[in-house]
Formats: structure tokens, sequence, C-alpha cells
């Protein structure tokens, strides 16, 4: 079990060391002169001296490999630099940051679990009946529908028309809602297929024959039995949603007006913030090896024959 | 107690309704919490409000930091910190008379001392050389507690307009800064004291010992709204007021027709920018005859693109800045889309054949540079304009790019044809037609709109260089010569465009993009 946790430790610090030069390169690599973009955002007109100025402040004009240099020994001392666009401290701001994102996705990640869930069980004991069918459609809209037009339909349903929650900000449980709602969605409808399709398996297995020779119902087998066995999978499907989670927060989060990193990404890529996008980038890569890293573990600890495997 | 299937459903539909039932009540509490409070939406956080900095929202400092004179309606000069002021020595020397009985929000008295203290944090700073009057400062002499003389090097073109930018030349407190000089909170003399400032919001309480007309409702609270489908969802709900302005939280004519259906307030100003289309005969020879300027402009249906991309909400445009603007010169309606007349300049230029005329074999195709970020609208604009080039022979090719690429490629002429919007109110007309169109002043940020160093710059220089009766004159053959040689092609004046609900009366348009229209209001009660 050691010798597999420090396997996947090692490997994780190789994949983010790559992943960081990976976002370095992306960035530095986009076309435009960021330097003029810069003082454009300062002042209304800038001389060809404020210009090169800037550069000069930015370091655009050092060689590559300096500015990477530079700009990964800062960020693994947790120094990311100063925004050119706010020219505010970035580690400051990703901090302030971080635990509106973490809200968002722990909130729709809890509530994608208990939909999937409930939509999987509610298809497994109902099989291919009237619950099975309806669970089934609506994994399929779920899935097949984007966030933002589901972000979008929420605002106008219980914002807008029943003014039942607030449409913007990040200020209390009732504001936390429908972000989450949006977000959990799309990971909801895949899961719940997951589970429906893993519990059918399941339930296939033999050992649910002798269950239920032993008498015990569909539903007790459901629960004792087969829940236990597609764990494993559930964990591993799971995470990978909660990674892309990252991904939907870019679009969800300035849909509601939360500050979160995902907004502040946008902000970055919008305005050619390199030190905000690269730290933005480094971080969601870091998230996602690290989500990785948990599901590996937990997949280990509720899977004997992986543990039996590493022993 | 054991937890049964029903149970847990039981208690999970529970805690939904819960939240549901605390989130109704609050918006009950929230909608009566905002009883004196105007709610307005801006589409990123106010930032670092220091005037003498450029990371802010203008309006955002126009709440708090005043001017010595205010640019009015029509570009009139109005007092505000200074109440009196007389330019002498050929337009090199400005005697100010300073407001009294005004206070900055923290106490200080505003006088000769604050107002020097001031001038000097940016007046001759090579970083706003951009402004005549701090590029050409001499020196500043302090004659008592409320007057000061301004010395310059040279005469300073609308010397007066420029100290009403919002920044850098607004009002900070001189006790506001820290032991080393430095910005540290934001206190001006303005109608609005910042009580709360973070990335969800900034809010303002009215300054009781304010010198001017003070605002009739107590509460300004700007919240952070970065969607612009978000801003509108959130006017339509009730939790803001007033969304709008190109600077502070755009709407585009789309979502105010949107509003407007929704029966929301929405109110639309003809503004003082200009959408105008930039021709560059040094990478398309085809441009450098004017015959063929000529017939792509006349080829292009303004009144369709303000009626169908605009809504109707902007008008066409005939000139290079509208009659809102001083000194904009005499006045042409826009050109009429006339694609015979169009085809038939082509032909007599040399471009003959079809569907894509050609000359001397090598086809009439031209490259169409746009950004949706830097110009709202412009990439489906390009494509109207495409259609009716196809139509009249021309192939339009249209490449779109990011913000930042766009001024890249403005400045290394990596175009054939390109939008511009002109500065608008404050800084025009002498803004864009030094900064857009005299090929000697460097502007490194959008490019040139247009440059003829043997025939324009002349023009422009004589004009800038022009006091008196003699501006309007001499300004009017820049005008001119852009129309006669058809260097440009104005497209339409972007109007601005505000909503806001129905607890909002008295609204009115800003004079400027960069000002936050709040002086009007009054809120109904609920």
């Amino acid at each position: 079990m050691v010798h597999f946790i420090s396997k996947r430790l090692q490997q994780s610090l190789i994949l983010l060391f790559l992943a960081s030069v990976v976002c370095f390169t992306l960035v530095v690599s986009a076309p435009g002169n960021v330097a003029v973009l810069i003082a454009e955002l300062r002042g209304a007109v800038a001389t060809p001296g404020y210009v090169e100025q800037v550069a000069e402040e930015i370091g655009l004009n050092k060689p590559l490999l300096m500015r990477y240099v530079d700009w990964f020994g800062d960020a693994v001392s947790g120094d990311f630099g100063i925004s050119y666009r706010t020219g505010q401290d970035v580690s400051a701001d990703l901090a302030a940051r971080m635990s509106i994102t973490g809200t968002l996705i722990a909130g729709s990640a809890i509530i994608a679990t208990l939909l999937s869930l409930a939509l999987g069980f509610l298809g497994a004991l109902w099989p291919y009946k009237l619950p099975d069918r309806v669970s089934r459609g609506l994994a399929l809209l779920g899935a097949s529908t984007p966030t933002f037009f589901v972000g979008a339909l929420m605002i106008y349903a219980f914002s807008v028309h029943f003014q039942l929650l607030p449409s913007f900000g990040f200020s209390g449980p009732e504001t936390w809602v429908l972000p989450w709602l949006t977000v959990a969605v799309l990971p909801a409808a895949v899961l719940s297929r997951v589970v429906r399709i893993g519990l059918e398996e399941a339930m296939s297995s033999p050992f649910v024959l002798t269950a239920k020779s032993k008498g015990l119902s569909r539903t007790a087998i459901l629960f004792r039995d087969a829940l236990p066995n597609i764990t494993p999978l559930f964990i591993n499907a799971l995470g990978t949603q909660v990674g892309l989670m990252t991904a939907t927060a870019i679009i969800v989060e300035p849909l509601f007006s939360w500050q979160g990193l995902g907004d502040y990404f946008l902000a970055g890529v919008r305005f050619r913030d390199f030190m905000v996008v690269q730290a933005c980038l480094l971080i969601f890569l870091t998230f996602f090896i690290l989500v990785n890293l948990i599901v590996d573990l937990a997949v280990l600890l509720t899977d004997p024959r992986i543990r039996r495997q590493w022993s | 107690m054991t937890v049964n299937r029903r149970t847990f459903l039981q208690g999970a539909f529970g805690a939904v309704g819960l939240v549901m039932a605390q989130g109704a009540l609050s918006k009950l509490v929230y909608a009566q919490g905002a009883s004196g409070t105007l709610r307005v939406a801006i589409a990123k956080p106010a930032g670092n409000l220091d005037p003498q900095s450029h990371y802010a929202i203008w309006a955002i400092q126009d709440l708090m930091f005043e001017p010595l004179v205010k640019y009015g309606r029509g570009g009139q000069i109005e007092p505000c910190l200074a109440t009196d002021w007389k330019i002498e020595g050929g337009g090199k020397t400005l005697h100010l008379t300073l407001r009294q009985g005004v206070t900055f929000q923290d106490g200080t008295k505003f006088d000769a001392a604050a107002c020097k203290w001031n001038l000097e944090r940016w007046m001759g700073l090579d970083q706003f050389s951009w402004m005549n009057c701090s590029k050409y400062f001499e020196s500043l002499e302090v004659v008592d507690d409320y007057h000061i003389t301004l010395h310059f090097n040279e005469p300073v073109l609308a010397l007066m307009q420029e100290l009403s930018y919002t920044r850098p030349p607004r009002f900070l407190s001189p006790m506001s800064v820290g032991a080393d000089g430095k910005f540290k909170e934001p206190v001006g003399t303005g109608p609005w004291r910042q009580v709360k400032a973070d990335d969800t919001e900034s809010a303002f309480e009215r300054y009781d010992g304010y010198w001017g007309d003070k605002p009739s409702y107590e509460r300004l609270e700007a919240k952070v709204i970065p969607d612009p489908r978000s801003r509108v969802a959130a006017l339509r709900s009730g939790e803001i007021d007033l969304v709008g302005g190109f600077w502070i939280a755009p709407l585009t004519p789309e979502e105010a027709k949107q509003l407007e259906a929704a029966a929301v307030n929405v109110v639309v100003d003809p503004g003082n920018v200009t959408l105008v289309m930039a021709f560059n005969p040094d990478r398309a020879a085809a441009l450098k005859d004017s015959q063929v300027r000529k017939a792509i402009s006349i080829g292009i249906d303004r009144a369709a693109i303000s009626q169908v991309l605009y809504h109707g909400y902007a008008k066409p445009a005939g000139n290079l800045f509208s009659s809102a603007l001083p000194y904009a010169g005499k006045q042409h309606g826009a050109p009429v889309r006339d694609a015979a007349a169009a085809s038939a300049l082509l032909e007599k230029a040399g471009w003959t054949g079809g569907p894509i005329r050609s000359k001397d074999g090598k086809p009439l195709t031209l490259e169409m540079v746009v950004s949706p970020d830097a110009v709202p609208g412009s990439r489906i604009i390009a494509e109207v304009i495409q259609s009716e080039m196809k139509e009249i022979g021309i192939d339009l090719v249209i490449r779109s790019v990011d913000h930042a690429s766009k001024h890249t490629d403005m400045l290394e002429q990596k175009y054939d044809l390109g939008f511009f919007l002109t500065y608008g109110a404050p800084y025009d007309p002498f803004g864009s037609i030094v900064g857009l169109c005299l090929s000697t002043f460097k502007n490194d940020v959008e490019g040139k709109l247009v440059t003829d160093p043997v025939n324009l710059d002349p023009l422009i220089n004589a004009a800038t260089a022009a006091t008196g009766d003699q501006i309007e004159p001499t300004i009017q053959k820049v005008y001119d010569w852009l129309r006669d040689n058809d260097a440009i092609a104005p497209l339409v004046y972007v109007p601005s465009i505000w909503a806001h609900s129905n607890r909002v009366q008295g609204f009115t348009s800003p004079v400027t993009e960069y000002d936050m229209p709040y002086e009007n209001i009054v809120l109904a009660a609920e």
C-alpha cells in the first residue's frame, strides 16, 4: 500500500512538472502583444515608450527559458506574481477565490452523487418499467443539455419568473442552490447511467442468485450486495466528473457572478493576463491530478481485489 | 431512529424546501433593505481606485473623485472644484480660482495646497505625456489659498477638456496616502463615500458634507455581474436597478430589445462614439484608388446595419463625429447604398468581370480583420458587409482575431479593412483626430485609422494649433479632406444604452461613457 502511494505520488509530481511546461508554453505562444493590451487597459492613449516600459516591467524582453524558470521557481514557493490587468497579487486573489470554487465543486459533487444514486436506483428497482424509462429520459436530457443553457433556464425559472432564488452572488445558501444544480445536472446524468448499468451487471452475478436463494428481496440485494460492488466503479466515474467540474466552473461562475477560480481564469484569458492564466491552469491541473490520486486511494480501499494486487 | 429510504427521501426534499423558503424570505428582506439604495451592475470589480492609477472602472472613480471642471452636454465646460478659470499667454498660462467650502470625505480641506499636491502627482510625468497639459507642464504657482496658476511651455490644446478627464486629473485627499506617498484608500470630494469594496461589490454611502447637490438616496451599491445575460436577468428579477454604459456593464441592442419586450425601461442616447471602417492602401494596392474606397463606402447599407443589427438604436453615420460633440464639423447625411453606382465606380477604376472583379489578372480580394472582443458586434457587421461586397464583385475575407491580436495586427497594418471606434467625449474631437489620424503622433495601442503625412498632417497641425474662432474652420478642413478623398467610411454612431427598473425615476444618460449617471435619479417608494 505504501509502495502504491509512493509510486502514485512520484507519477503525480512528474505529471505536474510536465503540466507546468505545457501550460506555460501554451500561454506564451498565443499571438498578440500583451504589453500593448496592458498599456491600453491602463490609459486612454499609450506612448511607445510606455508600451516598452510595460514590456520590461512584465519581463517580456527576457528569453523564454528564463521566463519559465522565474515563473516556476516563484510558483513553487507560492508566488504567482502580479496580475497585469488589476495590479493585484495573484496568490492572494487565488487564495480568496479557491474557497468559492471549492464550495461550487463540493456542493455540486454531493448533489450529483445523490441525484445519480436516486435515479440509478429508481431504474434498477423497477427495471424497464416507467421509473426506469423516466430516469433514462432525464439522464439523456441532462447529458445532452449544455451547462450554460441549464444555467440560463435555472435563472429564468427560479429568479426571473418565480423570483424564488437570487440570480447572482455568493452570499449564503440561497445563492448556492442554482449554481450547484447547474453544475450537478450533467455529472448526475452521466453517473446515474453508471449506477444503473453497474447495478444491472451486479444483479446478474452469481452472488445475487445465492442471495435470492437465501430469500432476500430485490431491494435488500441492491443495497446490501450490489451497491458495494459498484462502489469502485462509481468512485472512478465520480472522480472524472469532479475533475471536469473545474471546466464547468469556468462557464458557471461568471453566469452566477461567483468570483471563483473559473471566473478568474476566464477574465485572465480574455485580457491575456499571463500570470493569472498560468496560475489557474496549474491549479486546475494540480486539482485534477490530486483528485485522481484520491480516487486511486479510494478505489484501493473499497476494492479488495486491487488491495490484494498491491499487497 | 432508523433511517430508511422513505425517511431519507423525505429529509432530502425537506432540506431543499427549507433552502428555497429561506431564499424567498431573504429576497423579501433584501428587497426591503434595498430601500434608499440604488443598485447598479458593473461587469468587473471596481479595482484600484487611485485616480493616478489605470486599473479602475472610470464610473466608480467618478462617484468619489471630482475634477476642476466638468464636461457638460455638447462639450460645455462647467465649474466643479474650480469656480473660475482664465487662459492667458497664448494658451501657456492657466489661472484657476478654487471653490471654497469644499472638504474631502475625511475632513481635509480642499485648497490650493491640496490642489498643488494632487497636480504634482501626475503633471509632467512621462507616464501621462499622452495628455498635452502633462506633456507641456512647466510649473505651478500657488497665489493664495484659493488661487493657483499653471504654466506650460507650449499652448495646450483642449486644456479644459483634459482637466475634466476622470484620470489622472481628479482629486484625492492628501491624507489618504501612506508615508511613502502611495495611494492607500479612495477619499475624494465627491458625493459618495466608499464603505465596502471587494470582488463582489463596491458600496457607497452619501457624503453629507458634500458641497453640491446631494443625491436623494442614501446608498449606492455597484454589484459585480460579469455575464451580460445574468445582468439582464438580475434587472428583470428586481435584484438590480440600473444596467448599461460601454465601460460599466454594456448592454447590446439585442439585450435592450429583449428588455423592452419584457416591459423594462430602456433609455437610448445617440452616443458620441462612431464606428468607422478603415482602409489600408499600404497593404492593399487596390485601396490606393479613391474610386475603389468610394465604391466600398457606398456599397455598404448603413441603414440596414442600423435597423437590423442595432435594432434601430444606432444612427447611420456620414461623419467622423456626431453633432453631440463640439467642433464636429458640418454634418452630412450617411451615404445611401447604391450598388449600381458602386459597380460603375469599380468598372471605371479598371476592376472588371465577375462574379469577383479582377484587374491585370488579379482578383479584387480584400481582408477584413475583426475582433468582437474589441468592437462588440463587429463580426456580424463584417458578415453583412461581406455579402454586400460580393454583390458588387469584391471578395471580402473576414479574419476574426482576439483583442490582443487585433491590437498587434492593427499596429503592424496586417489588414486591408478594419473597424475603429472613436474615443468619444470628453476626448474628442481632438483625441481621435490626433491619436488615430496624425502620422507623427505615436499611438502604439490602436494603430491608425488613416494617415497622410503630406496632405492630412498639415491640416491636423493647423487645427490643433488654432485658437478661438479659428478652430472651427481649420478642423472643418480636416473633415473635408477625409470626405473628399473617401479616406475613411464612417458606419454608425454607436448608441449609449441603459436599462432601469421602475424604482428608478428621472434617469438621464451620462454625458460621457466614463461617468456614472446617478445625478438625477430619484428612487420611487417600494
